[in-house]
């Protein structure tokens, strides 16, 4: 595979040349540069509001010495500003070394010598602008027809190809070329004065046939059909109830509410209510959870494309890897990246990520998910004497320090003697991390994941998340009434 | 590339360019973008990581005329690369769909207003071993109580310049410098083992204004207040917001139901509401950019329009001009932009917001505003806010306390505020004469009667 032009500069002399400034002035060093091309197209009421194209390139030197990191980003890429850029980057470090309290190593890993390239069956390069529109069109079209009641659409599409280069001191050198695509729709509804509405989304690492899917195609008229449904859809009343929670909203829960006190450099940070937890009993024996972002799980899912959230490397270089975080209950693991696994004396598992190559990695999760189980659906409503469905959920934040969360459901069913009753919105969930873990009493048989982009320290990443259907005792319910 | 490109003649060669290349091309506007910053930060109550960076890039927004809008960006600007940005941004336009309400890009203004205090020659020069004082500051304050047992900070600092220009005449430029401090403190109570956090954040132009003492103290309050948290009946009291609680509840929804696109796509839970009572006569808010020294203000927005002061809403009534506009939602309307057209960088066109959004301070004191409760609940942070379209809020306090006989006492877990901001704007009982500043925000502590409050105690 052959390394794009503007990345040719990063050849053996330049980083022997770095080599030379580093050695007897810092422990570590690492660097990644990459050109990135994309197209974003946004739609309202099936007309253009902004159609773009960029094309970027970046660079992100860091460096490390006993406890201290530095990083340096650069404007412009070219052998000499990186030389100057790295002798800052340098300094950086050392003044950060000689203030820090925390001294620690980087243990030394074997280096990764290696290309990886996503195979796609249609080039977003080779697609012309106008076939992008109009499948954006399209869905608007779908959205827009779909019922009177339908006052407003918005079709965002985004898609983007690049390469990207990563060196650094342990002599790894790691050249990628990836491509990703996601679809959004959402859909305003109006009658009588409500105005409701829904978002779904759609993404993946591939070409275009991300959006030829079946699951992609129905997009527009998903959310059209959702917030005309939500029109009728009752206001909840606020108590403790037995909770049956689907796929995605089962994902929101792992991810915000255990997934971020598994980050270990919360843990070390004593932000996490998880310090100090590892081998103990958390959340009950049925319950398993894993973060695993490698490649290749597409097709389990029946899709002709990557996950959302795989990546073939970290942006340490570590190789993605499958993680169990809770074995039967009990914590296992925490998600690791090179700094916090050398302090905690384990192995990085690949969890260093970066949301562009200008900035540096934080601890951050994957493709997290529970792992399915026996239950059917139909077996866990007919059980249900006074409770309350919950699918697809639109937002939810969780305090870290305490574990208290909220989740705020899309489309909720109230169940009555086992029958799906009255459509309600806006269902607001809530309670603590490790009390909920523990009042998981059913799980299903059937795994569904969802994507996004998941925040933390002003970076966005992307992730998979997931579950099978599952039930949750006494859980808190606010609402308006 | 050039150390310092001549922005005015890659412009206008890139607008020629454009107009050459394109004969359907109506107007054109080229914008450059140029930053650098350094940033401490600090974990584990440790200085942790230097950071330094610097950006350069251009976009174009090119509308043809059908109305139909093409933008590409790039951050090369070698001729080569902004000439394929141009060639990108017009295939874009031409494959957009018309649209008959894009009137015009805004003209050349004769004048701009004058607004001091953007730019702090000394904070532009600061060097990253220079902001180590601060650094140190945050830390001692954490390290000598002994409640506290961790906090992440940052002391940041940046120097940004931005330049407009467009095929109708615009040709203005502007250099802000602002710095920022933020403290995460952890506090434990060893006794019952429980743990807590406290944030606080400064924002400001002027490396002056910045204390990082204040702030870290500040932090570690809200952390202690929040210690040994009990889980409360339902109840209907009165709530007081703090600054930050009314920047959540009150102002953020504003300003985003303001925006005149959330309102032309009617989106907003304002519709239908302009030149009519929407809450009690305490309720004062306005958009002000031509404050000195402030971090929202400008005297040209993101497309080169002169910024003003407008009033939004005044003594409880939303005004008929209380929205914000830029050029083309203002066309849309037959009015001139209100000079809010904002973007984040060269990387996106520009969209619609608040500079200095402010609720204006009212009679009381704030200790008289909590004396007069029997019992209430005292919001300082909630995750969530409000629904823009519907005004219908329903969030847990993530932190905030019970007031006893005028004291404040225990803080909340687990504990919900539901309420629609209509009904909260009507119930507005009393507003303070103190204020706090938080970036754009200008926040008083106010008080709302007769709140649902949704506790998880059995």
């Amino acid at each position: 595979m052959e390394v794009v032009d503007e990345l040719k500069l990063f050849d053996d002399q330049l980083i022997e040349k770095l080599n030379q400034l580093a050695a007897n002035k810092i422990e570590y060093w690492d660097i990644k540069s990459g050109v990135g091309i994309g197209t974003s197209l946004d739609f309202t009421d099936q007309k253009s509001k902004e159609v773009s194209s960029y094309e970027l390139i970046d660079c992100g030197i860091r460096t490390f010495v006993n406890g201290g990191w530095g990083f340096n980003t650069l404007q412009d890429i070219s052998k000499p500003s990186v030389i100057e850029g790295f002798k800052q980057a340098i300094k950086l470090a050392r003044l950060s070394e000689s203030l820090c309290k925390n001294k620690f190593k980087i243990k030394e890993r074997d280096a990764l010598i290696t290309n990886f390239k996503l195979e796609s069956k249609k080039n977003i390069e080779d697609i012309h602008v106008e076939e992008k529109i109009n499948q954006v069109k399209q869905q608007e079209k779908i959205a827009s027809k779909y019922s009177p009641k339908i006052k407003n659409t918005h079709t965002v599409y985004m898609d983007g190809y690049g390469s990207n280069l990563f060196i650094n001191s342990f002599g790894s050198v790691i050249y990628q070329e990836l491509s990703l695509i996601r679809l959004f729709s959402l859909v305003y509804a109006q009658e009588n004065g409500i105005l409701q509405r829904s978002v779904n989304s759609v993404g993946g690492l591939g070409g275009f046939e991300i959006i030829e899917t079946d699951q992609a195609k129905i997009l527009g008229s998903k959310s059209a059909k959702e917030a005309v449904e939500l029109l009728k859809a009752k206001s909840p009343v606020g108590g403790k109830f037995t909770v049956i929670m689907d796929p995605k909203f089962c994902g929101v829960l792992i991810h915000e509410a255990l997934g971020h006190a598994i980050e270990a450099d919360t843990v070390l940070n004593k932000e996490s209510i998880l310090e100090g937890k590892t081998g103990t009993q958390i959340a009950n024996v049925d319950v398993n959870i894993i973060d695993d972002p490698t490649m290749g799980q597409g097709k389990k899912y029946n899709l002709p494309y990557e996950l959302y959230g795989s990546y073939f490397v970290d942006d340490e270089g570590i190789p993605s890897q499958k993680t169990e975080i809770i074995k039967n209950g009990i914590l296992r693991n925490y998600l690791h990246n090179l700094e916090t696994s050398s302090r905690m004396g384990v192995s990085p598992n690949g969890h260093g990520r970066a949301s562009t190559n200008t900035s540096k990695p934080q601890v951050r999760m994957g493709i997290t998910f529970l792992e399915p189980k026996d239950w059917e659906l139909d077996e866990m409503i007919k059980d249900m004497k006074n409770g309350i469905l919950c699918e697809d959920f639109q937002y939810g934040y969780t305090d870290p320090s305490t574990g208290n969360f909220q989740f705020k459901c899309k489309i909720s069913y109230l169940i009555k003697n086992g029958e799906k009753t009255d459509l309600m919105r806006d269902v607001a969930l809530s309670g603590m991390t490790l009390e909920v873990l523990n009042k998981i009493s059913a799980i299903g048989n059937e795994i569904g994941l969802s994507d996004g982009t998941c925040g933390k320290g002003g970076q966005g990443v992307r992730v998979c998340d997931g579950g099978p259907y599952i039930r949750v005792e006494d859980v808190t319910v606010g609402g308006l009434n | 590339m050039q150390d310092k490109p001549d922005f005015y003649s890659l412009a206008s060669n890139a607008l020629k360019f454009a107009e050459t290349k394109n004969s359907n091309l109506k107007c054109a506007e080229v914008y450059f973008g140029k930053s650098k910053f350094i940033t401490i930060e600090i974990e584990e109550n440790s200085v942790k990581n230097n950071e330094m960076g610097s950006s350069l890039g251009v976009s174009i927004r090119a509308i043809d005329k059908r109305g139909s809008l093409g933008f590409a960006f790039t951050n090369n600007l070698e001729r080569k690369s902004m000439e394929k940005m141009i060639s990108n941004a017009l295939g874009m336009m031409n494959a957009g769909t018309g649209d008959p309400d894009f009137k015009d890009l805004p003209e050349h203004y004769e004048k701009y207003p004058s607004v001091k205090g953007l730019f702090d020659k000394e904070l532009k020069a600061l060097q990253i071993e220079d902001s180590i004082s601060y650094a140190k500051d945050l830390i001692n304050v954490c390290k000598e109580d002994e409640f506290a047992i961790s906090q992440s900070a940052d002391f940041s600092s940046s120097y940004t310049k931005a330049y407009v220009f467009n095929s109708n005449g615009i040709e203005i430029n502007g250099k802000v410098t602002s710095c920022s401090i933020t403290s995460n403190i952890i506090v434990k109570d060893k006794v019952s083992n429980e743990t807590s956090f406290g944030f606080d954040w400064q924002s400001a132009r002027n490396l002056k204004e910045i204390n990082a003492i204040d702030i870290a103290r500040s932090a570690l309050t809200k952390a202690k207040r929040n210690l040994n948290r009990i889980k409360i009946n339902n109840m209907k009291v009165p709530l007081i917001l703090t600054p930050n609680g009314t920047i959540s509840l009150i102002l953020s929804p504003l300003a985003s139901a303001i925006n005149a696109e959330t309102f032309q796509y009617k989106r907003s839970f304002l519709i239908g509401k302009r030149n009519e009572t929407i809450g009690s006569e305490l309720l004062n808010i306005e958009d002000n950019a031509l404050m000195d020294g402030a971090l929202g203000s400008s005297p040209f927005d993101a497309e080169g329009v002169p910024c003003k002061n407008k009033s939004v809403i005044q003594s409880g009534k939303f005004l008929q001009d209380g929205l914000l506009h830029n050029s083309y939602t203002a066309s849309k309307e037959g009015i001139e932009s209100t000079g809010n057209a904002v973007r984040s960088s060269y990387s996106s066109v520009p969209s619609i917001g608040a500079t200095n959004f402010i609720m204006k301070p009212g009679d009381f004191f704030y200790n008289e505003m909590i004396r007069d409760v029997k019992k209430g609940i005292i919001l300082e942070y909630t995750g969530d806010s409000p629904n823009i379209t519907t005004a219908d809020f329903s969030g847990l306090i993530l932190q905030g306390n019970l007031i006893e006989n005028g004291e404040i006492k225990k803080p909340l877990n687990e504990t919900m505020v539901g309420i629609n901001l209509f009904e909260l704007f009507n119930n507005l009982d009393a507003v303070s004469k103190e204020f706090k500043i938080y970036g754009r925000y200008q926040a008083p502590y106010v008080r709302i009667k007769d709140v649902q409050i949704i506790g998880a105690a059995h």
